[in-house]
């Protein structure tokens, strides 16, 4: 009976039966099983590259194949939203940001627990990895990730065009010599740095630090603060006066460009990634360009010092062993060092005490290394759950500051936003 | 071109300007130059695409190089070492193809009943699926196909590009069909012909044109699908969109790469327009309703 | 053949036609419609499976009473398809009836045309990222050759909007191009030979007879680049990253609604962001069919 009505009906009953009848909960769905391959997803950064050259060593010691993945974060935090949402068996080594994702993927109970994995194998040492590095991959005493690599932000500096060629060693003197170098016109800018708004305030909170601020202060917001304001204003100010136009649409991927062709006399950025700055294939200044420590603002040099990748287990694999074999052999001792000796800084202190693989960091740049490990700060955003929507808050009145608007205005009005934000977060964080 | 033309438009033109007109005769002055820049303006950004492939990046930004420099190849390499071009392309090519026939088949009859019979309230249904945006079903989508256990593969890929594909064709062929006179068909049915067969030989080939653009432009949008298949697609069925990431890493965009690879992509489908572009002229020209 | 059976056939027919399509959809959509509208009226926040409660409708409530981010958001997406979606039409227009009468090269021109609504969005808004980046791009070169100083573009509040505005206009013209030359192509040539003989000229010809004969074409592409515009993604994503930008002068709200999902977890709000969402683009939709019912009654 093809009447219309009949038909509408009996396709809505089905679309709603169908509908219904699948709760979203997770389900045993197979993904190869305990002996497939082993699915590997990774980011796109110096430490991958270096990795996965190797990875065919690990296929062969493992007997097991593995399919890796790479993408940029921000499609490697999509991608691990939707599949770990729907209890998604097929990736067995995830890497992340202990500083971006810890806190939700544990309280989501996404991830395995390594505590004892950890410290149950001998000869791994889990001691020997940084105290800070350590302790922002545990949460509530379980260890959820292993740190691959760190970062410091390192001062970039053009050796041919600042005075004495030496780089400023406060950051007032860094804005005044920026200042005085930066002839836009001739295209020379004075200094770049991150200006979009959630990159830049990673990077920003040495600046944050050095004043004498911090984005929290026992639970409550340190944004409204004065040392916060006057360190808003510097930062905004730098980039205002000594900046690239756009600045407030530019992340890493734009400032490595404009130093590496000559165009800029200071960059602040990660050291992980100093080889895009000085590597002949990609940068005109390679030669000319030296490493200095972060300058030191009211508050002395503090810099960030932070793990920002690590290597955890979905919990939902179906391979959690194989999964810890590639994790035990991406990150042993012999591993770390041989890949810091590569240029990737790594989270393992046998491996910064070790002067060979010191030395093939450029002497500067190892020399700015060592000391930021010494007076570093071990967290560059606020430390909730909710990160993304910390970062955007506080970085308001940084994205204020860069465009020349009122920034005790803005730092006010995100201090109260941050304070109610506070107090919602605080409720998820139960593990 | 005209060769197999019906009569009635042999000559497009020729009495609407009181004179004869044939392709290739002089045209006005500001004609000419309209085309030229029509021609000019959306042109000459893919140009600058397809120079900055043969560019190293220092050269890219290099405003002195622009149109004189020593090309390079290297970027072509980076682009096939990887291993994930060529597989990609295959991918986007076998998901374009299946995806775009099986939605014709669905969308072109279900187009013709809503526009003959002016089904409007009911049509609504299929078009729905257009305005969904595509973000409220990521998540359940994956989940759904998860138990299915067709996530990464072929299906749950072709399955999302038809969800888009059968909305559109079927909304740009309701136009066409609601256009053609309904005496056509039913000449066709006073010589014998059953309601099917007159869709079939009359309606249908009336509206060649519009199934054609509909068709490319759903194999389009299929092709350049870029969000459902970073979800969806698993690392055998990853299709071109995708790949062209790998190319923005932590520190920098590898402009050179991602040029050569925005190239290398564009390359089958301007292709595809020259060869089906004769497809679209044919049709649109073939006289199509005349009274 | 007796009128009934004649209208009893054609009944079965048009059902059997378009029930495969119609039934496709509804199952592709019907969990996912479900789920978010389910999803709305929770607090769900971190994981979906997680903990959440009942809010009822308060979702709803903060969104519309949200004028930091909702709001702003309604504004740009409907600035950002009003103003791309008309110039299309216009220049869609203007370049079709150029084109319409046949010329030597014109297939060369119908191949260039198509190649921008080709390529793939997320690579177009990647090429303009370069032409356009302030300093290495070659656009901010070319103005300082004609005086012009560099402009920011892209990586600035203002002119953002604006200057995605015109990539888009450059990226689908081209589409509306191609369906109004299918349109014309149509068109029977005799009321436009009778307006000659009338010795109407070629803008009264334009506006009074070709311009309403093609108005179901027009309306068509109008409501089909219209939706696609509400929903533009690609485009922003590639070229302003997450939040539409620092001071969200991008946002519009597609892009809002994927950072809610994406960036802040926050299910239940992005699902209601959603549904209001897809209330919009239904209005406008509603409103454009009605205006074409208009013209043919």
């Amino acid at each position: 009976m093809l009447n219309r009505r009949g038909l509408l009906k009996a396709a809505g009953a089905g679309a709603l039966l169908a509908s219904t009848g699948l709760p979203l909960t997770g389900c045993g769905r197979s993904a190869g099983g305990p002996d497939g391959d082993l699915r590997v997803v990774l980011a796109n950064h110096v430490w991958t590259t270096a990795i996965r050259k190797r990875i065919p060593e690990f296929s062969d010691l493992a007997r097991r194949r593995v399919l890796v993945s790479t993408m940029t974060a921000d499609q490697l935090s999509s991608t691990y939203n939707v599949k770990l949402n729907a209890s998604a068996p097929d990736v067995d080594v995830m890497m992340y940001r202990p500083l971006q994702e810890q806190l939700l993927f544990a309280r989501n109970g996404w991830l395995a627990d390594l505590t004892d994995r950890v410290s149950s194998q001998p000869g791994y040492d889990w001691a020997d990895f940084q105290p800070a590095s350590r302790e922002r991959t545990t949460v509530a005493g379980k260890v959820f990730g292993v740190p691959v690599v760190t970062e410091r932000p390192t001062l970039y500096y053009r050796r041919d065009l600042v005075p004495d060629g030496r780089p400023p060693a406060t950051l007032a003197a860094l804005f005044e010599t920026a200042v005085r170098l930066h002839n836009p016109v001739a295209g020379q800018y004075g200094f770049v740095g991150r200006g979009q708004r959630a990159a830049a305030v990673s990077m920003f909170s040495s600046y944050l630090y050095s004043f004498g601020g911090a984005f929290t202060v026992d639970q409550h917001s340190g944004v409204g603060t004065p040392e916060a304001i006057a360190a808003y204003q510097y930062y905004g100010r730098l980039l205002r006066e000594a900046g690239p136009i756009g600045a407030t649409n530019m992340s890493l991927e734009q400032i490595t460009p404009i130093f590496a062709q000559g165009k800029a006399v200071f960059a602040i950025d990660a050291d992980a990634v100093y080889r895009n700055f000085i590597d002949p294939a990609t940068s005109l200044v390679g030669d000319r360009t030296g490493f200095g420590a972060f300058p030191a603002g009211p508050a002395g040099s503090r810099p960030f010092n932070v793990p920002s990748w690590g290597l955890t287990i979905n919990a939902f694999s179906e391979r959690r062993d194989a999964a810890w074999e590639f994790i035990r052999w991406a990150t042993s001792r012999e591993m770390v060092l041989a890949l810091q000796a590569e240029g990737v800084p790594g989270a393992r202190l046998s491996a910064w005490r070790d002067p060979a693989a010191l030395a093939k960091f450029p002497p500067d740049l190892a020399a700015s290394m060592t000391a930021s490990i010494q007076t570093g700060v071990g967290a560059d955003r606020p430390d909730v759950v909710q990160v993304g929507r910390a970062r955007d808050i506080v970085g308001r009145p940084l994205v204020a500051s860069i465009l020349g608007a009122d920034v005790a205005a803005a730092a006010a009005d995100a201090s109260q936003q941050l304070d109610a934000f506070l107090v919602r977060d605080a409720r998820q964080r139960k593990i | 071109m005209t060769a197999t033309l019906p009569k009635s438009a042999a000559a497009p033109g020729t009495a609407a300007r009181g004179r004869p007109r044939r392709a290739g005769a002089r045209m006005s002055t500001g004609r000419l130059v309209g085309i030229v820049a029509v021609a000019v303006v959306f042109t000459a950004p893919l140009v600058w695409m397809v120079l900055a492939a043969f560019k190293t990046n220092v050269q890219i930004g290099n405003p002195a190089e622009a149109v004189v420099f020593t090309p390079t190849l290297r970027n072509f390499g980076t682009v096939f070492e990887q291993g994930v071009f060529l597989p990609a392309m295959l991918n986007s090519v076998i998901v374009g193809v299946v995806s775009t026939v099986l939605s014709a088949i669905l969308a072109v009859p279900a187009a013709w009943a809503i526009g003959r019979f002016a089904m409007q309230r009911v049509g609504n249904w299929v078009l729905i699926a257009r305005i969904i945006p595509a973000v409220s079903l990521l998540v359940p989508w994956y989940y759904l196909f998860a138990q299915l256990e067709l996530v990464g593969g072929y299906t749950v890929l072709v399955l999302s590009h038809m969800f888009v594909s059968v909305p559109l064709i079927t909304w740009i062929m309701i136009g066409f069909f609601a256009g053609l006179p309904v005496e056509l068909e039913e000449a066709g049915r006073v010589d014998g012909l059953s309601a099917f067969g007159a869709f079939l030989r009359i309606s249908l080939p009336l509206a060649t044109a519009g199934t054609a653009t509909a068709c490319v432009l759903a194999a389009v949008f299929s092709w350049n699908n870029f969000m459902f298949a970073l979800i969806l697609s698993g690392e055998n069925t990853k299709t071109l969109p995708v790949a062209l990431f790998n190319f923005i890493s932590y520190a920098s965009v590898d402009w050179g790469g991602l040029m050569a690879a925005a190239t290398l992509m564009s390359v089958p489908v301007v292709l595809a327009a020259v060869f089906g572009q004769k497809y679209l002229v044919a049709g649109l020209t073939a006289g199509a309703t005349k009274g | 053949m007796t009128a009934t059976t004649l209208r009893q056939e054609q009944r079965r027919l048009k059902w059997a036609m378009l029930s495969p399509a119609l039934l496709f959809i509804l199952a592709m959509i019907a969990f996912p419609l479900v789920y978010t509208a389910y999803l709305s009226t929770t607090d769900a926040f971190g994981a979906v499976n997680a903990h959440r409660s009942f809010l009822g409708l308060t979702n709803f409530s903060d969104a519309l009473s949200d004028t930091r981010r909702f709001w702003p958001a309604v504004a740009r997406t409907a600035v950002f398809t009003a103003a791309a979606v008309a110039l299309e039409l216009c220049l869609g227009l203007a370049v079709a009836m150029l084109l319409r009468r046949p010329f030597g090269g014109m297939r060369w021109v119908r191949t260039i045309l198509m190649v921008p609504l080709l390529a793939t969005p997320v690579a177009v808004g990647v090429l303009w990222l370069l032409i356009l980046d302030p300093t290495v791009g070659i656009a901010n070169h070319l103005l300082g050759l004609v005086g012009i100083p560099p402009q920011p573009f892209l990586g600035s509040v203002a002119e953002s909007l604006p200057t995605l505005i015109l990539i888009d206009v450059w990226q689908w013209t081209p589409m509306m191009t191609l369906l109004l030359l299918a349109g014309l192509s149509a068109l029977p040539e005799e009321p436009e030979e009778a307006a000659l003989i009338d010795g109407a000229s070629g803008w009264q010809r334009f506006r009074l007879v070709t311009v309403p004969m093609l108005m179901p074409v027009i309306i068509t592409s109008l409501v089909l680049r219209s939706v696609d515009a509400l929903k533009t993604f690609d485009l922003i994503y590639a070229t302003k990253g997450p939040g539409g930008g620092s001071s969200n002068e991008a946002e519009t709200l597609n892009v809002y609604a994927y950072g809610l999902t994406f960036d802040y977890q926050e299910y239940g709000l992005a699902a209601s962001v959603l549904v209001l969402f897809t209330v919009f683009i239904v209005l406008i939709v509603i409103a454009l069919r009605r205006r074409s019912a208009k013209d043919q009654p």
